[in-house]
């Protein structure tokens, strides 16, 4: 079959790959690059496992082409710390015992950040509501709202400091 | 004075918590091999069949194709690590043979370079198959006399077990509820599908298998078996699983050994992943349960009589068959002291797909069974059923007399005070029903499940503990973590026990090749028979260190304390020395020693002590849409200790959420042997905005078998939801159900059948 040559930058750096047209972006990602944090627990977008941010916005790997990704700008949990300490959501996720298997742990994480870049005041219920795309079987989901929170409050102070 | 602990007790961080934030933790779908093979299965379309004739010509021709294993060669394994006692019960674990008994099951494996050509192999290959009739529930199975889903028949198992008189016992009843309840077929459902592993067969004849199974030993043992290997030539790796529930306890049905059988015919790493299609449609699920319960009680609120009758839906094969009976027997009696108590329980074979272990093991289903009764009873006798309940549980220093042993810490009471009082019981169950359509209810309901296996089944555990010339510590275990945080609290109860800080200690890998023989992680063991292996560990290498110590320093053992990396005398705290200055000298600068500090158990837990646990449910019920919501669980656990109560605390919230999830949404729909709901879009799991608020109270009663005092939780946060829950909505609503899930049909079928009497 013949191959598609995409650009897309994953975790700040540019990479000229070449794709099935059928490849989907957990498939590069995971199989290409070497970037096994988005896990496939469904894939047909009902999980969130396989949650990254694409410009920006919270998307679902497994529902994305690789080829719709051309020109993007990717964000996955190997990419979520910047420099030595790990991102507020990720020290929140840990203080807040948000965390058991960990399977779903990295695609909820990725919603929440693409959640509070992009939105200013967030509450409980909001963060509710958007997680409600992450399915988790262990925690019960109410420590990943509070790590959610948290992170959210954190990140608020950090700016305003 | 006693020591203020330095471990026990405390929420300390798990050890594998940045490794899961960062994404650099390893499941089994991560690993990749050189070289390495992919496999997929061929199902069968038909529920029961004789398989004819396997054609894999075509598919042979195909480039990339390299090697296939069919139903006719490759064993599987049909019964659980019980049968591995005798040679004589061992054989009859693996079965080779030509039916296929559910749609779903593996007809024959292939491997190739990649998935594609993988794919493209199967539909390249050709299957004749004889129909034969299939047996869809367990009625028809046991009344069928000529078609036999396994050739012993299809009754897989039956146990009797009766305990005083049961006709004296309804004789003096004042007052009989006779009701027959219905529970579903709820899938694990773990965000990591059921059935990925990577095995590789090298040329030295020795297989390692990398699998998420909760028992790695007994998963050796199987497939030594199965593959008529010795033992130690089968290695299991067990990397970081995305949640099992008791789903992974011991292989899965089509994938190790089929995955191995490709590995030892090719000599290269094969991988084979099922998808959440095949995790749904062919591996297993919670048994269903028809639970026939009469139950008889005295005027002034005594139990006096309890008749249970149970047919169990196996599936097309068992495992944990017998043993899910043996649980609704030994947690039905167990919880309370019903002087006459008739059980009679039948596993029956169909061509489902298989039942086996879940979470709660048979108890859910005979927890929602009984004290839907119970609470059935004090609602015609007009008693607080909190009362009734604290009249008739059995209580602390009573035999259990299934288990035949003393309970030795019982914490029930003070987990339905703390629950009600934490809860509103009283206050709220007084008020009446909000007018109009939406109507609040509150409910109650408790629980006992075992802690390990006790002597019901083989439950090993070990553990070594080695102290390094630095003085930080390597902790060996075979403990399986699937997200839990057992691993961490074994490493607690080492530093506690060493007197060595949390962060010195190091938990080994999970890998049969360097790791002792443990029972795995199943009946909320871990904390209590690997804590009690681990500490008698600990205790060795303490006692070694001391040793030491009390030589270099010239007092005795006694006179000594550990603190913080250091070894003094109590008292004269100047006469100290450093762990790791102690340690270098033995080990490596005084060379006629050269000796590590090592303490090494092996060995089964003495006992296996009952946990408990009381929920309080508060519910919302929209009479006009038969929705529930749920408005508060209020959960209350003795757990002997916590160990890390944070992690206690992780438990009980999410099994309050799995556990709602059995009661209200969670069924697998079968239709003439096809699962109709095999996705997520289907099978309503909850979410993050169905998740009510959670009220963990952590009870210890301090079991003196366990080790400081810990017994279980994992299982049975979640046993008691449904029933809870069910109580609730008779609060609220006046209607009783007796099947689950309670659909928001259920409940408007229910309420319209009370409107028309």
């Amino acid at each position: 079959m013949k191959k598609v040559d995409i650009r897309i930058n994953v975790n700040g750096d540019w990479y000229e790959l070449s794709v099935s047209p059928g490849d989907r972006l957990i498939d590069v990602l995971r199989d290409q690059l070497d970037l096994t944090g988005a896990k496939e627990g469904c894939g047909e977008g009902e999980c969130g496992s396989c949650t990254v941010n694409l410009n920006g916005q919270a998307v679902l790997s497994c529902l994305v082409l690789a080829a719709q990704a051309d020109g993007g700008t990717i964000l996955t949990i190997e990419g979520l710390q910047k420099g030595p300490e790990p991102h507020p959501l990720q020290k929140a996720f840990v203080s807040e015992s948000a965390i058991q298997c960990g399977y779903c742990t990295p695609g909820m994480i990725m919603a929440a950040n693409a959640l509070i870049n992009n939105k200013t005041e967030l509450t409980e219920n909001s963060i509710r509501k958007h997680l409600s795309n992450s399915l988790c079987r262990c925690t019960g989901y109410d420590r990943p709202v509070k790590a959610v929170l948290k992170a959210a409050k954190d990140l608020k102070e950090d700016i305003n400091a | 004075m006693p020591e203020s602990p330095i471990a026990v007790g405390k929420a300390l961080q798990r050890i594998d918590s940045v490794d899961k934030v960062t994404g650099s933790a390893k499941y089994a779908a991560d690993i990749k091999q050189e070289n390495m093979l992919h496999a997929k299965l061929l199902r069968s379309p038909h529920a029961h069949a004789k398989v004819k004739r396997i054609d894999t010509s075509a598919a042979e021709k195909l480039a990339g194709v390299r090697a296939f294993a069919t139903i006719f060669d490759v064993p599987k394994v049909i019964e659980y690590w019980f049968s591995l006692r005798t040679e004589e019960k061992k054989k009859q674990m693996f079965l080779r043979d030509n039916l296929v008994r559910f749609i779903g099951d593996p007809v024959v494996a292939v491997a190739a370079d990649d998935q594609a050509t993988a794919d493209k192999a199967l539909s390249l290959i050709k299957v004749e198959y004889e129909p034969l009739k299939a047996l869809h529930d367990p009625y028809t199975a046991m009344a069928e006399k000529n078609i036999k889903i396994h050739s012993r028949g299809n009754v897989a198992f039956k146990a009797n077990k009766v305990y005083g008189d049961i006709h004296e016992g309804f004789k003096n009843a004042d007052i009989i509820i006779d009701n027959t309840y219905r529970t579903s077929k709820q899938k694990h459902a773990a965000l990591e599908p059921f059935g990925t592993c990577i095995a590789h067969y090298q040329s030295n004849g020795k297989l390692t298998v990398h699998s998420s199974t909760q028992l790695p030993h007994w998963s050796r043992h199987y497939l030594a078996g199965a593959l008529e290997l010795p033992l130690n030539k089968v290695r299991v790796i067990k990397p970081h699983t995305g949640g099992s529930f008791g789903g992974r306890c011991g292989l899965i049905h089509g994938l190790e050994v089929m995955c191995s059988w490709l590995s030892r015919q090719t000599g290269r790493p094969v991988r084979m992943s099922f998808t959440r299609d095949e995790d749904f449609m062919a591996t297993e699920s919670r048994h269903p349960m028809n639970i026939k319960m009469k139950t008889g009680a005295t005027r002034d609120g005594i139990l006096i009589a309890n008749e249970v009758e149970i047919v169990s839906d196996v599936g097309g094969y068992g495992t944990h068959y017998i043993g899910v009976i043996a649980d609704c027997l030994s947690t039905g009696v167990g919880l309370y002291k019903i002087p006459n108590y008739s059980f009679t329980g039948t596993a029956v074979f169909t061509n489902k797909s298989p039942g086996g272990a879940l979470r709660g093991y048979g108890n859910p289903q005979m927890n929602f069974a009984q004290e839907s009764q119970i609470d059935i009873i004090a609602e015609k006798l007009r008693m607080d059923p909190l009362d009734l309940r604290l009249k008739n549980y059995r209580k602390l220093g009573e035999i259990d007399p299934v288990l035949d042993q003393e309970i030795l810490s019982n914490g029930l009471q003070e987990c339905l005070e703390k629950g009600a009082a934490s809860s509103g019981w009283k206050q709220k169950r007084r008020q009446l029903p909000i007018k109009g359509a939406k109507k609040r209810g509150i409910g109650l309901s408790i629980m006992l499940h075992g802690t390990g296996a006790g002597k019901a089944l083989p439950d090993p555990a070990a553990a070594t503990v080695m102290i390094n010339a630095d003085g930080s510590v390597n902790l060996v275990t075979a403990a399986a973590d699937e997200g839990q945080g057992n691993r961490t609290v074994l490493a607690q109860i080492a530093s506690e026990t060493l007197g060595i800080d949390f962060d010195k200690i190091s938990v080994s890998e999970t890998d049969t090749e360097t790791t002792p023989l443990d029972c795995g992680t199943h009946g909320s063991r871990q904390a209590y028979g690997g804590g009690l292996a681990v500490r008698a560990a600990a205790t060795e290498a303490r006692e070694k260190l001391l040793a030491y110590a009390s030589n270099k320093l010239g007092v005795n053992e006694d006179q000594l304390r550990i603190k913080d990396g250091a070894i003094f005398e109590t008292t004269n705290s100047e006469n100290i020395i450093l762990i790791s200055d102690l340690m270098r000298q033995i080990q490596i600068e005084d060379m006629s020693v050269c000796e590590q500090v090592i303490g090494s158990a092996t060995g089964v837990a003495p006992a296996m002590p009952g946990y408990y646990g009381a929920i309080f449910a508060e519910v919302e019920v929209d009479i006009e849409t038969g929705e529930v919501k749920v408005l508060k669980l209020t959960s209350a656990f003795d757990v002997g200790r916590a160990i890390n109560p944070d992690l206690v605390e992780g438990q009980i919230t999410g099994g309050a959420v799995m556990g709602m999830g059995f009661a209200l949404t969670e069924d697998l729909l079968v239709q003439d042997g096809h699962i109709l709901n095999s996705s997520f879009t289907d099978y309503r799991l909850l979410r993050t905005c169905d998740a009510p608020e959670i009220v963990p109270i952590i009870v210890e009663s301090n079991e003196p078998t366990g080790p400081y005092g810990a017994k279980g939780i994992g299982e049975g946060c979640m046993v008691n939801v449904a029933s809870a829950l069910s109580n609730a909505i008779w609060h609220a609503t006046g209607v009783r159900l007796a099947d689950l899930p309670m659909t928001p049909e259920s409940i408007l079928l229910e309420l319209a059948k009370d409107e028309m009497t």
